[in-house]
């Protein structure tokens, strides 16, 4: 595991390649993947330090995705979930299954650095 | 044998790609057309990863036979089920956007190679419908067609389309049709193409460089029935003699690194082979290695009838698709020759159009007054008053909803003179006769379209209560976005690229969609794109897909086109704005 890899799960494109491009630029190693069956596979063979994803996905939703690493892969990775307007309940049983941190669309790139930022502290604390 | 299909269906695939690829997209450089690569690759991918599985082992075991693994009937429900969803929605999408692409302004060459892509399009359909009939084949019902068909022009649309799958090669692509082989002939035409592009797509696969010809002949024929021979020879790199007698089975290619290097599943040969034989004909090869290989099979065939040939022969889709577009619309006919009365009348019925035909300017008027009418057609050459006239009078009704409706005039003889009357006194279009249907069919839709929009503006200015769009001109903001991008002007660049190619995308997902009532699919596109628009600040955009969104939650059709109208005519103001915005950013 390279702890600056971050694996994001979002099938907006736009907003994923402005956050790669802002998240590398930061000195994070950026996996990009569209939907929950690529998480899915990807997570098979490749724990990252922080995982970032879309609470909507095609295959596989960001609820889904936290119940994946908490229960079956017993894996405490943090988890930040990109939430949009009317999924508000949602965030809430995302932060119960074991998320680490939310922020809603529209997503602010800074914004998230900071928590991606807060997050990877926690682990070396 | 659902694998065997499924197979078939990803060679097809391969040979829309190769379509596709061939299609010169410099030429056109219309984004349509550029969506159209896109989604098409990412589709393919994604089935490919749907039949196959990501994994590399299930591919090899497929590709090496040694192993073949022998679905069970449950799983080959499940793939059949898959398959078909996961073909039917994003075809209906490559179907969707040639017929847009047909409808632009296109020279030939480019007309023909939208056809090239329809007819693989097509092919792969036909494909489709075979895995869903498996059930069928799997009970021994295989089903032929028994229809009359053009050979000749089966062969030249064969032709065609193999020679787009000739890309950067010297192969030369020869036809020799024996001058006794009669043109009509009754069969199933889409069998005969389904071999023949079999047989011809393998030789273009194996041969560098070099001559492919096909040759079709009467072998024999008694009692109406003629046996044609068709020979596809190529000078390719041949098959040795050990390997010749198993080409015809399954998941048998010559040598195990022929799929690395050519490519192709090594099933369509058995296909080949059982297709013709339940049409109780015989395939046979032969072979030397190094110099070529020669295909030989037999069909009989009985002599069809070329009246017959327009009963059967299916609608094109533009017309089909034209037809729905235009169900329901009331067109008002202005007309004085009774023949040319009943021919429009009986044509735009076809169409499911509601029509009224009038010789007279009075009653005219009054019809469009009563009768809710979208379009008039206009024969210049009226007895009594103009078409010039009366479409002067139109114009000048004190109601907005009469007075703008579209006029098409018609004349047997236009003079530059007349053109300028036509846009003096209000007329929007003209065909010259005779216009062929298609023509009619063409300005009629472009007219109906900009009737909608024009009318829905209208409904929402008079009621303002499905949605409040104030023209407020919002003004595109995109400072802080390019802070977000750590000031670098080519990252917004790029995302400012990926927002329109997102949006094209959008715009064409969501015609078909509509057409097709797919609100799920509605929904969707509008959720993928509400992030990026509110990315680009264009918040009253996102407003009418917000819109929407809710409008398909709750399947209101009339509710989802008529902001998806505003849409289409808000955003290309909001790209403006957007580039002007960019280039002052970038001047900074």
């Amino acid at each position: 595991m390279n702890e600056r890899t971050i694996l994001l799960a979002d099938d907006d494109q736009l907003l994923a390649s402005l956050l790669n491009f802002r998240l590398e630029k930061a000195g994070y190693i950026v996996d990009h993947v569209l939907d929950g069956k690529e998480v899915k596979e990807y997570l098979s063979h490749t724990m990252p330090a922080i995982i970032v994803s879309d609470i909507m996905m095609p295959y596989f939703s960001g609820i889904e995705l936290i119940n994946y690493v908490r229960k079956e892969l017993l894996s405490q990775t943090p988890i930040i979930i990109i939430s949009s307007t009317g999924n508000e309940e949602n965030v809430l049983s995302a932060i119960e299954l074991g998320a680490n941190d939310f922020i809603s669309k529209p997503v602010s790139p800074s914004e998230l650095l900071v928590r991606i930022a807060r997050e990877v502290n926690k682990i070396h604390i | 044998m659902s694998k065997l299909k499924t197979k078939d269906l990803i060679c097809q695939l391969s040979d829309l790609e190769t379509s596709l690829n061939g299609f010169s997209f410099e030429e056109l450089s219309t984004l349509e057309a550029k969506t159209l690569k896109n989604s098409f690759n990412r589709f393919k991918t994604q089935l490919n990863d749907q039949i196959f599985g990501t994994d590399k082992i299930n591919e090899k075991d497929f590709f090496t036979n040694e192993i073949i693994s022998v679905p069970t009937p449950s799983q080959d429900n499940k793939l059949i089920a898959h398959v078909s969803h996961e073909i039917r929605t994003p075809l209906n999408g490559i179907i969707g956007f040639t017929n847009l692409l047909r409808e632009e302004n296109l020279t030939e060459g480019q007309f023909k190679k939208v056809e090239a892509i329809q007819s693989a399009s097509y092919n792969l359909m036909e494909i489709i419908k075979e895995v869903l009939e498996y059930s069928k084949l799997t009970a021994g019902i295989e089903d032929f067609d028994s229809v009359d068909f053009n050979l000749h022009r089966l062969l030249k649309d064969v032709m065609f389309l193999c020679q787009t799958l000739i890309v950067d090669k010297s192969v030369t692509l020869n036809i020799d049709i024996s001058p006794d082989v009669p043109n009509i002939l009754i069969g199933d035409p889409s069998k005969l193409s389904q071999i023949l592009l079999n047989l011809l797509g393998n030789a273009i696969k194996f041969v560098e460089k070099g001559q492919i010809s096909l040759s079709v002949v009467v072998t024999e024929q008694k009692k109406g029935t003629h046996m044609l021979q068709f020979s596809v020879k190529d000078t390719g790199i041949g098959i040795s003699k050990e390997q010749l007698g198993h080409i015809f089975e399954s998941y048998k290619q010559a040598e195990k690194d022929t799929f690395q290097k050519y490519g192709g599943s090594g099933l369509g040969l058995s296909i080949v082979k059982e297709i013709i034989e339940k049409q109780g004909g015989s395939i046979a090869v032969t072979s030397i290695l190094g110099a070529g290989t020669t295909f030989k099979f037999l069909i009989p065939f009985r002599k069809g009838n070329i009246q017959n040939i327009s009963k059967n022969k299916p609608k094109s889709i533009s017309t089909q698709k034209g037809k729905e577009l235009l169900g329901g619309t009331k067109i008002l006919v202005f007309e004085d020759n009774e023949l040319n009365q009943h021919l429009i009348s009986e044509q735009l019925t076809k169409w499911n159009c509601i029509t009224h035909v009038t010789a007279n300017p009075k009653e005219g008027l009054s019809l469009l007054n009563t009768e809710e009418i979208d379009i008039v057609l206009m024969d210049l050459k009226m007895p009594k008053m103009s078409g010039f006239e009366i479409s002067k009078s139109i114009r000048s009704l004190q109601d907005t909803t009469l007075n703008q409706v579209p006029i098409i005039a018609f004349s047997a003889d236009f003079t530059a003179q007349d053109q300028e009357y036509c846009y003096e006194s209000g007329i929007n279009d003209f065909l010259l006769k005779p216009y062929t249907l298609n023509e009619l069919m063409i300005k009629l839709l472009k007219r109906k379209k900009e009737r909608n929009l024009t009318q829905a503006s209208l409904r929402l200015l008079k009621q303002e209560t499905i949605i409040s769009i104030k023209q407020k001109k919002e003004t595109v903001e995109l400072s802080s976005l390019l802070q977000e991008c750590d000031d670098e002007i080519e990252m917004l660049e790029e995302l400012v690229r990926l927002f329109k190619q997102n949006i094209y995308e959008f715009i064409g997902a969501v015609k078909i969609a509509i057409s097709n009532k797919n609100f799920e699919e509605i929904y969707h596109a509008s959720h993928k794109i509400k992030a990026g628009l509110a990315l680009m600040n264009t918040n009253d955009l996102k407003r009418l897909i917000v819109g929407m969104e809710d409008g398909a939650k709750n399947t209101e059709l009339a509710k989802i086109e008529l902001l998806f109208a505003q849409f289409l005519v808000q955003y290309p103001l909001k790209e403006a704005q957007i580039d002007k915005e960019l280039k002052k950013l970038k001047k900074r």
